[in-house]
């Protein structure tokens, strides 16, 4: 185990693995890990704990910049403080590196500020397999990080690579980050909480990709009466009762003022709401029914990381998540396969959250299998069998962990010999994370 | 010609005779055009017109057969879309111009590299969609926009830079294979850019694009934006005197002056802050004195007006959903330009944007920049925050005033425009002047300017610099900014390790 505190330890224990040959996995994030990212038996685990420093915090050009370590749980406080939000995923664990989260593309809750699927990750510093210190985009140059005038903000390049691209989704294998800049976003002056229930998922991912088409939402997701009832319940005596009452299918939509003219705006965007919900024959509520009262505690959940000492979704013990990405036309059609697939599996475990992504170009899909460690094998079997199903109908696994790789690149013979080549360059000894995805 | 009648037989077999050529005055006539430009002309070997990407790959197989160099082309706007020596062959892209698909519920058209602005736009607008559009005229390539240049445009406050639209990609490697980037890989559509792992949509583009040096694009899918105001657009007259009118009352121009780029940067961040308004953005104050204009005479009447009237202008377009949120909007810009300092400018002024909406969709009048002097040069191109740029923007007026004193070149101190991004999240800044192609010393005087203003800079610690695809100057900076040119020298190797795509490095 390896404890660097600065870039130059960093690059010195990569260099030092080269000569060696030995493999070297990152973990940036505290306990529990759910994908498997972070543990690999080949190698040795370079942890970011010592490294968790906020470097900024600019309100006025609405960016920050952390260290590899630093966690939602530190970073979400710190950003309010200054009048400002992170573009975070649905309530992350308190200990999930804030840089880990951006580099795997997890789901972010606020789809309208996302403009790409690396939104809201800006700039980063690298140290590659040869142990080479590099910064994309803006953080570049010209010259050393000390004297650039540069916010490092502006994503793309250096020159005509996107080199974050490279590191994004890459689990560590073409470099270890030991900084990022991430947007951040002003934070709502006033707000209000719809709800909006429905039979079936269909007819609200349809209603996101809409709302989202119009840019009306800030926060936006989906959640089944099951991931519902998990994520806003404090425990399971609560999690059962909600569960047994609230609708299948529940839409929340935020809509926000800012500064200026809060109201004023809330009343204008809570009409588009309304309308564009009627055309669908679906009427929005400030109220949920079977979670009456619980709306301001929703609301606040919204807002942060789970800070329990036991995370929302591994109460029965464990989770297996079905991962995938897919565009509005298919986000009906994949969840009902996967209601579909996971039919074997009793009702109350299988919690599945559609969140629009990319201003709704697209929806990434999460099913979370509760369970506990003796049904592991049961839900690892119908998972996987899950994954087959629906990668042969045209869901996009694109963060494949465990023994998804195999299956998705099985397709792509020349993507996965480019993937090769790419990291034959940034890895030339292949000791970053060695055998993950097509590596 | 050194290629040997084989491989022209060879290349002739895939597209047939109508669509390849090696007579000398084809070829000459497919050189570059840009004589002042510091740049080895040559003329191809051949030209190719390939009708499909299996036609591309079997080109490119050929080339590396037979070790010719091969360089694509299909608006031909840059001198990289040329031959820059011997034994090349352009491959020119004109005749792969379909619209292959316009998805309406995913939000995203799939285009072929020779579709036109001209040919997009309107069937966009028809269906309620627009994307954001580089102001480089009717004629230019979407797919190059988006792949091969800036992608800066006139919407990007609202919106943002073409990168963040480009989804799937189909190409074909400098080797010869046909490589689909994102959800294209593993047979999930055209949606996503990124992925599976590592997204090899990096190879594609960075902050500009490789120019072909890491393949030929051959398809790509392009995200697509609501179109807020009427479908049909009203127009009247005939070019050069055309008005196009977006008759909307959710559409509203507002050009005000300022008296400082302080002053600019509180009003961009405020109305980002905001997040209201369509186009927010600095112009340049000489270009748009040319663009309003239809000859130089009428140019050099307008000009002293303009610089006493609008010499930093801050054009705003608010395009809203409703006329309730037109009036929100109206309100908080109102307010904004009040404390910032900003006086609306003279109707009669502002009422040509209202005559000239194509500014914020395809901007027609473009050519008209030419027209003092016929050569015309943007540089910097850079960005970052809106904070930073401004400073890039202030420190112009240290070093212009040597060159357009001295005629060297024609500008104006504040003729440079910022435009924010994403809400004033990043700006781009581009430096525009003119110059007297006809001039024998106009060449040395561009370089001398181009370099003066990259050492400013570079003496200043600015990121404000075009790094592009890899040339003399990637060379140059390379050090400088992480070494980037060497990372990009070693995909290049890695992908084309015979340097036979676009290979403008000199071995």
């Amino acid at each position: 185990m390896w404890y660097p505190e600065t870039t130059e330890h960093l690059s010195e224990i990569i260099r030092k693995a080269c000569e060696t040959g030995a493999g070297l996995v990152p973990l940036s994030s505290g306990p529990p890990h759910l994908h498997g990212a972070s543990v690999n038996p080949e190698a040795e685990t370079v942890c970011f704990e010592k490294m968790n420093r906020i470097l900024k915090i600019d309100r006025k050009n609405r960016y920050a910049r952390v260290e590899a370590g630093v966690s939602f749980g530190t970073l979400l406080p710190a950003l309010a403080e200054h009048g400002l939000r992170a573009n975070h995923p649905f309530l992350p664990r308190a200990g999930k590196s804030v840089a880990a989260s951006m580099l795997e593309r997890e789901a972010v809750l606020v789809p309208k500020y996302q403009y790409d699927y690396t939104d809201p990750l800006l700039t980063a510093e690298v140290v590659y397999g040869t142990g080479d210190v590099f910064r994309t985009g803006s953080a570049a140059g010209p010259g050393p990080v000390e004297e650039l005038k540069a916010d490092m903000v502006c994503p793309w390049g250096p020159g005509s690579i996107d080199f974050l691209r490279f590191l994004c989704g890459a689990q560590g294998t073409m470099g270890f980050v030991t900084w990022t800049t991430l947007k951040t976003e002003i934070r709502p002056s006033e707000s209000e909480l719809y709800f909006i229930e429905a039979e079936e998922p269909e007819v609200l991912s349809k209603l996101a990709a809409k709302l989202l088409f119009k840019r009306v939402p800030d926060d936006c997701i989906i959640l089944n009466a099951i991931a519902f009832s998990a994520a806003f319940s404090e425990d399971t005596r609560q999690e059962n009762l909600m569960r047994e009452k609230t609708a299948r299918w529940i839409m929340i939509c935020r809509i926000s003022g800012y500064e200026r003219r809060p109201q004023e705006r809330i009343r204008i965007y809570s009409g588009y709401l309304k309308d564009i919900a009627a055309s669908y024959s679906l009427r929005q509520g400030t109220t949920l029914s079977g979670a009456e009262g619980l709306e301001t505690f929703i609301d606040s959940r919204l807002d942060d990381c789970d800070r329990s000492d036991v995370y929302w979704k591994l109460r029965r013990g464990r989770v297996r998540e079905i991962l995938f990405l897919c565009p509005p036309s298919r986000a009906g059609l994949l969840t009902k396969m996967l209601e579909e697939r996971t039919k074997v599996l009793p009702r109350e475990n299988v919690g599945i959250i559609i969140q629009p992504q990319v201003q709704g170009r697209a929806f990434r899909i999460e099913c979370d299998l509760f369970h506990s460690e003796s049904e592991k094998e049961m839900f690892e079997n119908c998972a996987l069998e899950g994954e087959k199903a629906l990668f042969a109908a045209g869901a996009y696994f694109d963060r494949p962990y465990g023994k998804l790789p195999s299956l998705v690149y099985q397709t792509d013979p020349v993507g996965v010999q480019a993937l090769k080549k790419v990291k034959s360059v940034f890895d030339p000894k292949g000791i970053l994370n060695p055998g993950k995805l097509c590596f | 010609m050194s290629m040997t009648l084989e491989a022209y037989k060879e290349l002739e077999a895939v597209v047939g005779e109508r669509n390849i050529s090696n007579k000398p005055w084809v070829l000459a006539g497919n050189r570059a055009r840009t004589p002042e430009y510091p740049f080895e002309y040559h003329s191809p070997d051949a030209i190719i017109l390939p009708g499909c990407t299996e036609e591309v790959q079997e080109i490119v197989r050929i080339c590396n057969r037979h070790r010719i160099c091969f360089v694509v082309t299909v608006s031909g706007a840059s001198v990289d879309a040329y031959a820059n020596r011997g034994d090349t062959v352009l491959i020119d892209l004109r005749r792969m111009n379909r619209i292959v698909e316009i998805n309406e519920e995913d939000r995203y058209a799939v285009i072929e590299p020779g579709v036109r602005h001209v040919q997009l736009y309107p069937e966009l607008r028809k269906k309620g969609f627009t994307y954001v559009t580089a102001a480089v005229g009717p004629g230019g390539s979407v797919l190059a926009n988006y792949t091969s240049t800036s992608g800066d445009n006139h919407n990007q406050h609202g919106a943002s830079r073409a990168n963040r639209y480009l989804l799937g990609v189909e190409m074909v490697t400098p080797e010869g294979e046909i490589l689909r980037t994102g959800s294209l890989q593993t047979g999930s559509g055209w949606f996503c850019p990124d992925g599976p792992g590592p997204g090899l949509r990096g190879l594609i583009k960075g902050f500009f694009g490789s120019h072909g040096q890491m393949g030929i694009i051959t398809r790509a899918a392009i995200a697509l934006n609501p179109c807020k105001g009427p479908r049909e657009i009203r127009t009247e007259g005939h070019s050069p005197h055309q008005h196009i009118y977006l008759d909307s009352e959710c559409s509203k121009v507002r050009v005000f002056n300022y008296k400082s780029l302080d002053d600019v940067r509180e009003a961009m961040l405020r109305i980002g802050e905001a997040e209201i308004g369509s186009t927010v953005m600095k112009f340049f104050y000489l270009t748009l004195a040319v663009m309003m204009t239809d000859s130089a005479n009428e140019f050099h009447k307008l000009w002293p007006r303009i610089r006493r009237e609008l010499p930093m202008p801050l054009v705003v377009h608010l395009a809203t959903e409703s006329p309730e949120e037109m009036a929100y909007e109206e309100g908080i810009l109102n307010d904004i330009v009040e404390e910032t300092g900003g006086v609306r400018i003279a109707p009669d002024l502002e009422n040509w944007w209202n005559e000239h909406m194509d500014f914020f969709m395809v901007v027609s009048v473009l050519q008209r920049t030419l027209r003092l002097g016929g050569g015309w040069m943007p540089i910097k191109l850079g960005a970052d925050s809106v904070s930073h740029i401004v400073e890039v923007g202030k420190s112009i007026s240290e070093f212009i005033y040597d060159y357009t004193d001295t005629g060297k070149i024609f500008d104006a101190p504040e003729n440079f425009q910022i435009v924010p991004m994403e809400y004033g999240h990043f700006a781009h800044i581009e430096l525009l002047f003119m110059y007297d192609r006809t001039d024998p010393n106009s060449g040395k005087n561009v370089a001398e300017f181009r370099k003066t203003s990259r050492y400013t800079d570079l003496k200043h610690h600015y990121h404000a610099e075009t790094l592009g695809c890899l040339n003399e100057t990637t060379e140059l900076l390379g050090p400088l900014y992480c070494n980037y040119h060497l990372w990009m020298r070693a995909l290049k190797n890695a992908f084309d390790p015979e340097n036979l795509a676009n290979p403008i490095l000199k071995e």
